[in-house]
């Protein structure tokens, strides 16, 4: 009754039927979302104010297209704050990180030299970052800019030094062996070898910004999505809520297929490693 | 050892080397010598148990190791770190994964172009000749991973021989192969001896790999790691025969049979005296 890979340890559902899975929570998400909201405000099980129906929620999207805020801010301006936001902070981030996480995976001793500080930097509570940036930068976008930007960084950094060193040995001592001296088996090959690796750290680390971003709207109100969604919560506009909610992840979850294609694109030979 | 070999200069010169790991003792006063010879480089072979330290041996040529105390020697300079006339292929697959093979084969061509006053275009065709020394024409616009485990070796042999290595290092090179890819590969690598003559020093476990390959075996001893009998006489020239038939000869099977009986009173310690070398 059951296909042979349903039940099969580490079986591999094929690929039509991995989609048709995967849709099924989805679907039963949205049908007990659209159940428990259905009917009039005050017979429902859960109240609008806590709730809103599908309808409701998509009811907003015009809303909040053609209305302004009390700042003459639309959705779409909100959107491409966030997404500035998160972009400059993620530049700024891997400014820093890529040659430190390179130079800390490729010499013992800036790894000796930085690795206490950025294993125990990240034990820091992010959220604790907002009010220390804050009086430290002012509430300015400087500041949420830079509390992203650590953020990011405090992700990144030792995952960049993971990358480097996963690349095995042997690729190291074949290069030194061809007469390569060591900048060239840094930069032709323990840094190549490990962009794949390094790409995808990229990939996690910006999908975890978008959690951190709301962080850094909330506080200091100057637009944005996480603006949108404590200004929403305070007028009792629990659909624009949960739109702002839905745009997040729509947006975080097509920046990582883009990643993830990317990626394929760039790094071809990748396919069958690991 | 003949006279006039006596008078050569020596490619590679061990002078009582003793390596130590900690308490463990890899190497244990280990002394030889290997002339020199223009355009013959020699095929030595060596067999031993594991954990004896023939990696080791490698490892002190090729420079990734220093001796706790002696000399290792290659052409009358000390070695003190790895370098470009010293070529090493691993067990592990090597070939860089983000390269296609013809940028594999020109990596070192490339790093070391100056050196070798090759212009791009040599350089070029070099890597192109060496490809097709291997077997590979065809292939040199794929990536590593597209290729077969026999044909991901090719490359690393074609790789190293492309600087011009006066000594190649080989550390099992074939054990991650099939048999029948096993057998085409020790063919092509007798090939390429007799006709580039580098000296080679081949780690292998199988015997009849060890007689096939080589025109000398080392039987290292463990614990202390010594060489234990270097054998000469009666090793076959096996230049244009292939491995299967090679085996079927009279002169192979003994030569096995010598050294599989070495090897036995090696490890099992029967004799236990040291063969003096060179």
């Amino acid at each position: 009754m059951f296909p042979a890979w349903f039940l099969e340890i580490r079986g591999k559902a094929p690929k039509k039927a991995a989609v048709l899975f995967g849709l099924v929570p989805v679907l039963l998400l949205l049908l007990i979302w659209w159940f428990i909201t259905a009917g009039d405000a005050e017979e429902r099980v859960i109240s609008p104010l806590i709730l809103p129906s599908p309808h409701e929620v998509v009811a907003s999207v015009p809303e909040l297209l053609h209305e302004n805020d009390q700042q003459g801010r639309s959705l779409v301006q909100h959107v491409e704050l966030s997404l500035f936001r998160v972009l400059v902070g993620f530049l700024l981030a891997l400014a820093v990180t890529l040659p430190f996480g390179i130079a800390m995976g490729a010499f013992g001793s800036v790894r000796a030299t930085f690795l206490p500080l950025a294993t125990a930097s990240g034990y820091i509570p992010i959220a604790a970052l907002v009010p220390l940036t804050i009086s430290l930068f002012g509430s300015g976008e400087k500041q949420r800019i830079i509390f992203l930007a650590l953020a990011f960084a405090i992700y990144l950094l030792p995952l960049i030094v993971r990358a480097i060193d996963g690349v095995p040995d042997v690729y190291l001592r074949t290069a030194y062996t061809l007469g390569a001296t060591r900048f060239q088996t840094v930069f032709g090959v323990l840094v190549p070898v490990a962009l794949p690796d390094i790409w995808h750290s990229m990939r996690l680390a910006f999908g975890v910004g978008w959690t951190y971003l709301v962080l850094a709207e909330v506080v200091v109100k100057e637009g944005g999505l996480g603006d949108l969604i404590d200004t929403a919560r305070r007028r009792a506009l629990p659909g624009r809520v949960w739109l702002a909610i839905l745009i997040i992840t729509l947006i975080a979850w097509i920046a990582d297929l883009a990643w993830n294609q990317a990626g394929k694109l760039l790094f071809p030979y990748r396919s069958t490693q690991r | 050892m003949s006279a006039s070999e006596q008078d050569l200069p020596l490619v590679v010169e061990f002078r009582n080397v003793v390596l130590r790991f900690g308490n463990f003792v890899a190497l244990n006063d280990v002394s030889f010598k290997i002339a020199d010879v223009p355009d013959k480089g020699e095929f030595i072979s060596i067999i031993g148990p594991s954990g004896c330290g023939k990696s080791t041996l490698l490892n002190l040529i090729a420079g990734f190791l220093q001796p706790t105390s002696g000399d290792v020697l290659v052409r009358g300079r000390r070695v003190e770190g790895p370098g470009r006339e010293r070529g090493m292929i691993f067990q592990q697959y090597s070939s860089f994964p983000h390269l296609t093979i013809l940028k594999n084969v020109l990596f070192g061509l490339n790093i070391n172009a100056a050196e070798m006053g090759l212009s791009h275009e040599q350089r070029r065709e070099k890597a192109m000749e060496l490809i097709k020394h291997v077997g590979l024409l065809g292939h040199e616009d794929k990536y590593p991973h597209q290729l077969s485990g026999g044909q991901q070796q090719r490359v690393a042999i074609a790789r190293s021989l492309a600087i011009e290595p006066r000594i190649l290092l080989m550390d099992e090179p074939f054990s991650a192969l099939d048999e029948p890819t096993r057998l085409e590969m020790q063919e092509l690598l007798v090939e390429l001896w007799y006709r580039i003559h580098p000296t080679i020093f081949c780690i292998t476990h199988s015997i009849a790999e060890a007689v096939y390959l080589g025109e000398r075996v080392w039987i290292f001893t463990s614990a202390p790691g010594q060489i234990g009998y270097d054998i000469r006489e009666g090793i076959p020239p096996s230049r244009g025969i292939k491995p299967l038939e090679a085996q079927e000869r009279t002169e192979f099977k003994d030569a096995v049979r010598a050294v599989t009986e070495a090897f036995r009173r090696v490890t099992q310690r029967a004799d236990g005296k040291k063969v003096e070398l060179g």
